[in-house]
């Protein structure tokens, strides 16, 4: 009975359209994903809680709902927390959102199915296509075809006290690994007499910080064979960025635990009782940390990974999101508009000012006036993503070897060799053929 | 609890049984509304269990031979492929360790909390009612607290540097307590979830014996107790008869709820280290649910099921043997 | 049974110390809601709280529709909570007290639906509500919910009503009380302890429940508490103080709840002391 009066509407709507004198308010059926045709229904928006602040999406959606009287944007924040399933079950029901946020180590799981995502390589220029976000754009994009649309990054770097760095007299800011070791050892001769005093907070499965040392050395995780991946953790270079890694821990003499990462507990927070000198992690883990000692703010800066080579800082892993439309969503043409004005300068910049790195847009000066965002900013040059593999989702769901393997190698429980070798065969257990 | 000397069955394995129930009531009237009352008054539940319970449980075996992707899901494609998810399961060699070790974890931690709801349940029943009280509320209290809560407590209890644990046992003079890790082996690990678990299931098994205890009529310890009988001699002779079948019901729940116990496990280490703390039900989520595998999840529910079945199939096969249908 | 007053104090002093022991956690989740975030990782001996800090409470109840929430929640629970005493009730009685074919077949069936692990139901499920246009909407919600407590809810009454002699209802209707009479007179009145405890139990499975709150939920106006309680968390930080007194306002309907029927608890005890 509904289906059949919709029928009629759509009817009605049509003959309207088709006789010239149809409103840009269109019904409901009417929609149309042809270009050209006013755009109308509602278009269904999912973005990720702490994506982009409440002033950037409420003027997004007035701006959008302006431009298209036609359409009503329904704008929904999704929370992390079972976001898979929440995804899945969405992307198959009946009624899909038009707009998805994905997260980059994500997106190739979804992307590599067939009829799950709309192919977007088409659109590319509407998007800005040419400022795009290398790191990001590779992980949106699978066998050739983009799937996803960049939205934002973000990279790690070395949080510091200013305060501390100056009077343990260190001048210059450590620009290499050697420097780096070299000022954890000016700032343990100056505080080290306080017990709960730590020169690098560095917990034992910071595996992203790994990365970095790895990517550094020459190496990486897997590299592409063919349509597979193979796990490359047993290489010279890859051993060489745990090396360093554990020297990292064994001069710093953290006390962070050896067997969990930087949530477990969560590293802003320790950093917050104000005896910690240095921490890898991202800029907005500061407010965290100021929300303990607000006095932390005025204190604190940050400078990037140093690398091997002097001067030459260390490659970082971007984390971050990309933007999707499900293929089977009943307004693409509404929901590519949407896209459309997200990427474009004016949004990307209000992006860039909450601090995180837009998708894009190369344009970085919103990070500028923030200490911590405009060294993110330049180290975001030189970010890089884990392996595009469909099953790379399957490496962070849980049980990452690569975390095992930092702890068996950090506690002692097995020699460089050993650890390096059971992880690779781990990954290649989950990623590889 | 030992068996009584003439049952040569364990006692915990007997179906719930009232003795008196021989002498139920028999309508040999017929009378056709008679017939029908029973099913009559089944079919609420009967109808909910069939469509929202065993239905996708049908389902759930039929997708175990499928390929059940995201694509799939999607596209509302058919892609049978055989035993495939099951020879994938069965072929890692951790499986079967793993197996073992759910099956231990689940037995130590049934134990535990079967034991501390009875000593609790026959404490409370000779508190004074305002102690009773207390102890019923800090009860509900950890039954109540959500599990995201309760995970993360336990973590702050137990970390390694600021933990109240270990700075209480080193101010007891335990110096080598800070910054030791609770966490850094399977077996460990596995102690404080079971810790966690046995915590927060030992409210329902308390209460549950509890409610059993009090419904013995208050003579029965009366007359125990001019009989001279010692506080054993009163709980084997007058509780524990009582008791007995809430016993193996709530035990038979224990064992089906702890085998598949997930959340708490998963949130303390996810089933680190080195998957040393790694159950079915943790594998269940990380090849089946997180990767959109629902034909491999499929597969591992319906192994769990079987593993489950044989553990408990003792006592569905008392259940279904006892004569006269079961009203033993 | 009299107890000397030695004994009592004894038995007191155990209870107590027995109920600290069971409180602790919840104890310490209470103490860590009211530290500023700075104060819950210290190094410092903090047992015992010196100072204390509302602002956590105050973020909590503060965050999004905190009572829209709590009522799709308590509509719910309780829905499934009722739904699953009235027929647990009713299939309790006539496979404890009455002599039919398919008896056992339905109580197998009752055991073999407790053994799946509900998340690997969790396709099926949504695929049914889904087919039947429920998603979206707190019906299913409380479908699910009803329905996974429901072979609990007849499992444990089954036993319950088994646990009740059954000649309190002969004797009953020798006195004249008809077979339902004597069933709602003083059976019902003994059960009344076991209600209570698969109603306490029911009540918090389904008040916890987060992963089909999640998936089945779309607008925000229809979430429960649970999908609340994750709010807290994001990307990036958890305000872990938030977390815990938001824990604490979440624990607090199922008290509640407990207290209210707590008291049926006792006077089931009495009906049986005084008709047995």
């Amino acid at each position: 009975m509904k289906r059949w009066l919709k029928l009629v509407a759509g009817a009605a709507a049509l003959t309207l359209a088709t006789a010239g004198c149809a409103g840009s308010s269109g019904s409901e059926t009417a929609a149309s994903s042809s270009g050209n045709a006013p755009l109308s229904g509602t278009v269904t928006v999912w973005l990720m809680t702490g994506s982009a602040p409440a002033t950037l999406t409420d003027a997004l959606n007035k701006e959008f709902e302006a431009a298209h009287p036609g359409v009503k944007v329904k704008y929904e924040v999704q929370q992390w927390d079972g976001i898979q399933q929440k995804l899945t079950t969405a992307l198959a029901g009946g009624t899909p959102p038009d707009v998805i946020e994905i997260g980059n180590t994500q997106t190739a799981a979804f992307a590599s199915q067939d009829g799950v995502l709309t192919d977007l390589s088409a659109d590319k220029d509407s998007f800005n296509g040419a400022q795009w976000l290398k790191g990001l754009a590779d992980s949106g994009a699978y066998e050739g075809k983009t799937y996803g649309v960049p939205f934002y990054a973000a990279n790690r770097e070395v949080i510091y006290r200013k305060d501390m760095f100056e009077q343990a007299g260190i001048a210059k800011l450590p620009a290499s690994n050697d420097e780096w070791i070299d000022a954890i050892g000016k700032l343990k001769a100056k505080f080290g007499s306080d017990p709960d005093f730590q020169a690098l907070y560095m917990p034992g499965q910071n595996w992203y910080a790994l990365l970095s040392f790895i990517w550094d050395n020459g190496g990486d995780i897997a590299k592409a064979d063919g349509k597979n991946y193979k796990a490359t953790l047993d290489t010279p270079e890859a051993k060489a960025g745990l090396e360093f890694y554990k020297k990292l821990v064994d001069t710093s003499g953290t006390k962070a635990p050896k067997d969990a990462d930087e949530a477990k507990p969560q590293q802003a927070t320790v950093y917050g009782a104000g005896k910690v000198a240095m921490m890898i992690g991202l800029p907005w883990e500061l407010p965290t940390a100021a929300k303990t000692d607000a006095s932390l703010t005025g204190k604190t800066a940050a400078f990037a990974i140093p690398g091997k080579t002097a001067g030459q800082t260390a490659p970082v892993f971007l984390g971050g999101s990309n933007l999707a439309i499900p293929a089977n969503s009943k307004n693409v043409a509404a929901a590519k508009e949407y896209i459309k004005l997200l990427s474009s300068a004016k949004y990307q910049s209000q992006l860039a000012a909450a601090g995180v790195v837009p998708g894009t847009s190369t344009d970085l000066t919103g990070l500028d006036k923030d200490p911590l965002g405009s060294v993110m900013a330049k180290a975001s040059a030189n970010g890089k993503a884990v392996p595009a593999s469909p099953k790379w989702g399957d490496v962070e769901s849980g049980q990452n070897p690569v975390k095992d393997m930092l702890t068996a190698y950090l506690t002692g429980k097995k020699t460089l060799d050993q650890a390096t070798a059971d992880a690779n065969a781990a990954l290649n257990k989950l990623i590889g053929g | 609890m030992t068996a009584t000397a003439n049952v040569t069955m364990p006692a915990g394995a007997t179906p719930p049984a009232s003795p008196r129930d021989t002498r139920v009531k028999r309508r040999k009237r017929g009378r056709f509304g008679d017939r029908v009352l029973p099913y009559l008054l089944l079919l609420p539940a009967l109808a909910a269990i069939l469509v929202l319970l065993a239905w996708p449980l049908v389902q759930v075996l039929a997708i175990s031979f499928r390929k059940l992707d995201i694509g799939q899901l999607v596209s509302g494609k058919t892609v049978w492929v055989g035993f495939a998810n099951y020879t994938n399961t069965l072929s890692d060699p951790e499986f079967w360790t793993i197996t073992f070790r759910t099956l231990v974890f689940t037995a130590a931690i049934v134990a535990a909390t079967i034991a501390g709801g009875l000593l609790l349940a026959v404490l409370m029943r000779h508190l004074d009612p305002v102690v009773r009280i207390i102890v019923q509320v800090t009860l509900v209290l950890a039954w109540a607290t959500p599990v995201i809560a309760t995970t993360t407590v336990f973590q702050w209890i137990f970390d390694e540097q600021y933990g109240i644990l270990n700075k209480t046992l080193d101010r007891l003079g335990f110096h080598g307590f800070i910054g030791f890790s609770w966490f850094s082996s399977g077996a460990s690990t596995l102690t404080v979830i079971g810790l966690l678990i046995v915590w927060q299931a030992v409210p329902f098994v308390t209460f549950s014996l509890y409610a059993g205890i009090i419904g013995v009529p208050r003579e029965q310890y009366e007359a125990a107790g001019i009989d001279g009988a010692s506080a054993w001699q009163t709980f084997r002779a007058v509780t524990w008869p009582a008791i007995r079948p809430i016993t193996t019901m709530v035990t038979f729940l224990s064992v089906l709820w702890d085998f598949n116990a997930f959340a708490q496990i998963w949130a303390i280490r996810e089933g680190g280290p080195d998957g040393g703390s790694t159950t079915l039900a943790v594998v269940l989520y990380l090849k089946g649910i997180a990767g959109n595998h629902f034909g491999a999840a499929g597969a591992i529910a319906t192994l769990m099921l079987i593993v489950l079945a044989l553990i408990t199939g003792r006592y569905i096969q008392l259940l279904v043997r006892t004569p006269e249908g079961g009203l033993k | 049974m009299r107890k000397s007053l030695p004994q009592r104090i004894a038995l007191s002093v155990v209870g107590v110390l027995v109920a600290l022991a069971i409180a602790f956690p919840t104890y310490w989740m209470f103490v860590t809601s009211l530290r500023t975030p700075g104060e819950i990782l210290s190094p410092k001996y903090d047992l015992i709280p010196t100072s204390f800090s509302f602002g956590n409470f105050a973020t909590a109840l503060g965050k999004d529709n905190f009572p829209t929430y709590l009522m799709n929640s308590l509509i719910v629970t309780v829905g499934s909570v009722l739904c699953a005493l009235v027929a647990g009730t009713l299939a309790a009685i006539p496979l404890s007290r009455l002599r039919f074919t398919g008896r056992k077949g339905f109580l197998v069936l009752v055991m073999v639906a407790q053994l799946a692990p509900v998340s690997a139901l969790f396709i099926p499920l949504f695929l049914l509500m889904r087919d039947a246009g429920l998603l979206n909407t707190l019906p299913s919600l409380l479908l699910i919910y009803f329905a996974t407590t429901l072979p609990f809810t007849v499992w444990m009454l089954y036993g319950f009503v088994n646990g009740i002699p059954y000649e309190l209802e002969e004797a009953a209707m020798i006195d004249g009380c008809s077979q339902t009479g004597a069933f709602r007179r003083v059976t019902l009145p003994l059960l009344g302890p076991g209600l209570v405890t698969t109603s306490v139990f029911s009540f918090i499975t389904a008040w916890n429940e987060y992963l089909f709150a999640l998936v089945f939920i779309q607008d925000k106006p229809k979430e429960t508490l649970p999908v609340w309680l994750a709010s807290f968390r994001t990307a990036f930080a958890t305000d872990w103080g938030g977390v815990m007194a938001a824990s604490v306002i979440y624990a607090i309907p199922a008290l509640v709840f407990f207290l209210l029927v707590q008291r049926k608890l006792v006077s089931g005890a009495t009906a049986g002391a005084v008709k047995g």
